[in-house]
């Protein structure tokens, strides 16, 4: 970890797409840091940035400039060979549709992830086994997630997130596609995870999830439009 | 990784079938188009193995037929070098059928029986001696064909054109020996003295061709030619050269057998192919996500690469098993019009094999790299 503290730090982080011949400049210049066990949320409207900003936090993506540090190395400098294993080793997503492979069983889909990271078998299968268990999902690790509610395979994605011990999770609207009750469900074990001193990314539109969260940075226009410790109830501006 | 690549499988019973199917159409081809060039190759390479120590001598005509006289053999005795020459009469069994395969009476002198068939056996009986006359020791394609035992009788028939028109004649043979199975042209041969089989095609004193056996120590080659040269309206083949021009001939046959069957084969590997490119497009969102989990470029080619490949290994199970009962039931069938078509060698199945596995493997990897080479955010972004 780096000197004073923080787990994720951006520096001046720039993305731009070319639309055609008309470059679109999704991300400008943010920077800001992040610190273990911080739960954190960016928000903002569609288009503001905050998507782009995790997927090159996660490196789904090549920032056009600058630089994300995670647990103090420059993981922007790797190339594309190297990503593979900074995600795996560092990084843990969740994602608004959950993105479960269908064919596999809840346990099959926490074992999966920790098969890239070339976890042995026994190892694997207690790891996944204490997962669901602590996800309240004990008694439905055999089942397809055809067979699960929404708020189930959030849980099995979280843990799946979790499987090979990451410096970060980054989650992509995670209560996007639940109903309010599991959206509690799911940001209390959000929270709970963060108190255990897991670093946590949330991209919502959600301002009852925000709220929920240590720190809100609002996105707009591709740069940080405001940068807030939640203390109390905040009130956020154009977010949602 | 071998439990998701099955899963994979799986999921897509009848896709998967299908592609299977495929590939075992192909491999099936491979089997019985290379079983019957690897019976071709067997027969010749047995055939040759009972003359490597004989030159061949046959008239420029072709051999079939009684066409070169016996003066000749005693011609050929008298160039320095030759340690014994004697003449063999082949006439086709079936006067009215001469085709590629099909049954030959054989006119052997008893005495050059051991010389010709060196350490062939019998199943049954005994060989020709000196002496006999409507005698026939039969190859063993020839006793399955009608069912002959030792002390049968066997009719052969001659025919003869006289004054415009055929005169058939009919004489019955005691078969007094079976020879065990050689997989050599003797298979196919009714074996009855030389002298008898002259008369009986009223041929006079002639014979098909000549054998001709060196003295210790000569070279075949150099003999050969040196036959050529002493007497006339010959050919003389040293058994080098004989196994060449045979080879040639058989590459030919391979070459349209094998090609046959490599263009099914190959229409397989395209059917594993679009099936695998189908799959990979199906679960572009599931690539994006193993890589987001931190999956490899070689994680995504083994999955991908795997799952053809082991397509490719069933259907080459399955190609491999249809194509031997096949032949086996093939060459039951075939035994009872008195020809063998197919053999299976080991070298066969583990040439199908590979090459299945191959086609399977090759076939995976275009699809295979268009998968491990997506980009994770828009794969993921795939709908």
């Amino acid at each position: 970890m780096n000197s004073n503290g923080a787990i994720l730090r951006i520096r001046n982080l720039s993305k731009t797409y070319m639309q055609g011949k008309i470059p679109v400049h999704a991300l400008n210049d943010v920077s800001f840091d992040v610190h273990k066990g911080e739960f954190l949320s960016i928000v903002g409207v569609s288009g503001s940035g905050k998507s782009t900003l995790l997927s090159l936090i996660g490196l789904l993506d090549k920032p056009t400039t600058g630089s994300v540090f995670i647990d103090g190395e420059e993981v922007t400098k790797f190339k594309e060979r190297e990503a593979p294993k900074i995600r795996r080793e560092k990084i843990g997503f969740v994602f608004q549709h959950f993105n479960l492979i269908p064919t596999l069983t809840a346990f099959e889909n926490v074992d999966i992830a920790m098969r890239f990271a070339r976890v042995p078998k026994s190892k694997r299968k207690d790891r996944a086994v204490e997962l669901l268990t602590r996800m309240g999902l004990a008694d439905r690790m055999k089942h397809k997630p055809s067979e699960l509610s929404g708020g189930e395979q959030q849980r099995v994605s979280i843990a799946r997130a979790l499987a090979n011990h990451p410096a970060i999770i980054l989650a992509d609207e995670p209560t996007g596609e639940v109903d309010t009750k599991t959206r509690e469900v799911i940001v209390n074990l959000l929270r709970e995870l963060s108190e255990k001193g897991q670093t946590i990314l949330v991209v919502t539109h959600d301002v009852a999830v925000a709220q929920k969260t240590d720190r809100i940075i609002t996105m707009l226009d591709g740069k940080i439009e405001s940068d807030v410790k939640v203390t109390g109830k905040v009130k956020l501006k154009r977010a949602g | 990784m071998f439990d998701i690549i099955i899963k994979n499988l799986t999921q897509r019973k009848l896709r998967t079938g299908l592609t299977v199917f495929g590939i075992a159409l192909g491999i099936f081809a491979v089997m019985v188009m290379g079983g019957m060039s690897e019976y071709f190759r067997l027969h010749v390479d047995r055939t040759f193995d009972l003359m490597t120590d004989k030159i061949q001598v046959w008239p420029e005509s072709g051999f079939v037929g009684g066409t070169l006289d016996e003066s000749t053999i005693r011609d050929i005795r008298r160039v320095p070098g030759v340690s014994d020459s004697y003449g063999l009469l082949w006439m086709p069994y079936d006067m009215e059928s001469i085709g590629l395969f099909g049954s030959y009476v054989m006119g052997i002198n008893p005495d050059k029986q051991e010389t010709t068939l060196q350490d062939t056996g019998l199943e049954e009986g005994r060989y020709l001696l000196p002496g006999d006359r409507l005698r026939a020791v039969v190859g063993s394609n020839v006793a399955r064909q009608f069912n002959l035992r030792a002390g049968d009788e066997l009719e052969i028939k001659s025919r003869k054109l006289q004054r415009g028109s055929s005169i058939t004649h009919i004489r019955e043979f005691t078969v007094v020996g079976i020879m065990e199975f050689t997989g050599t042209d003797y298979d196919y041969v009714i074996a009855i003295p030389l002298d008898t089989a002259q008369d009986f095609y009223d041929i006079g004193r002639t014979v098909s061709y000549i054998l001709v056996i060196p003295e210790t120590g000569v070279d075949p080659e150099n003999l050969a030619k040196r036959i050529e040269l002493s007497v006339s309206n010959i050919k003389a083949f040293s058994p080098q050269e004989l196994r060449e021009q045979v080879a040639q001939s058989l590459v030919i046959i391979n070459l349209i057998t094998l090609s046959a069957a490599l263009i099914a084969a190959v229409i397989g590997g395209l059917s594993v192919m679009n099936t695998m490119l189908m799959s990979v497009s199906e679960r572009t969102k599931d690539f994006g996500l193993f890589k987001a989990m931190g999956a490899g470029t070689r994680d995504i080619l083994v999955m991908t690469v795997g799952e053809s490949a082991l397509m490719g290994i069933l259907g080459g199970i399955i190609g491999i098993a249809g194509g031997s009962v096949f032949i086996y039931y093939m060459n039951e069938f075939l035994i009872s019009k008195g020809v063998v078509l197919f053999a299976i060698t080991p070298e066969l199945v583990v040439v199908a094999m590979m090459f299945a596995t191959l086609l399977g493997t090759v076939s995976g990897v275009i699809p295979a790299y268009r998968a491990a080479k997506m980009s994770p955010m828009e794969a993921l972004r795939y709908e």
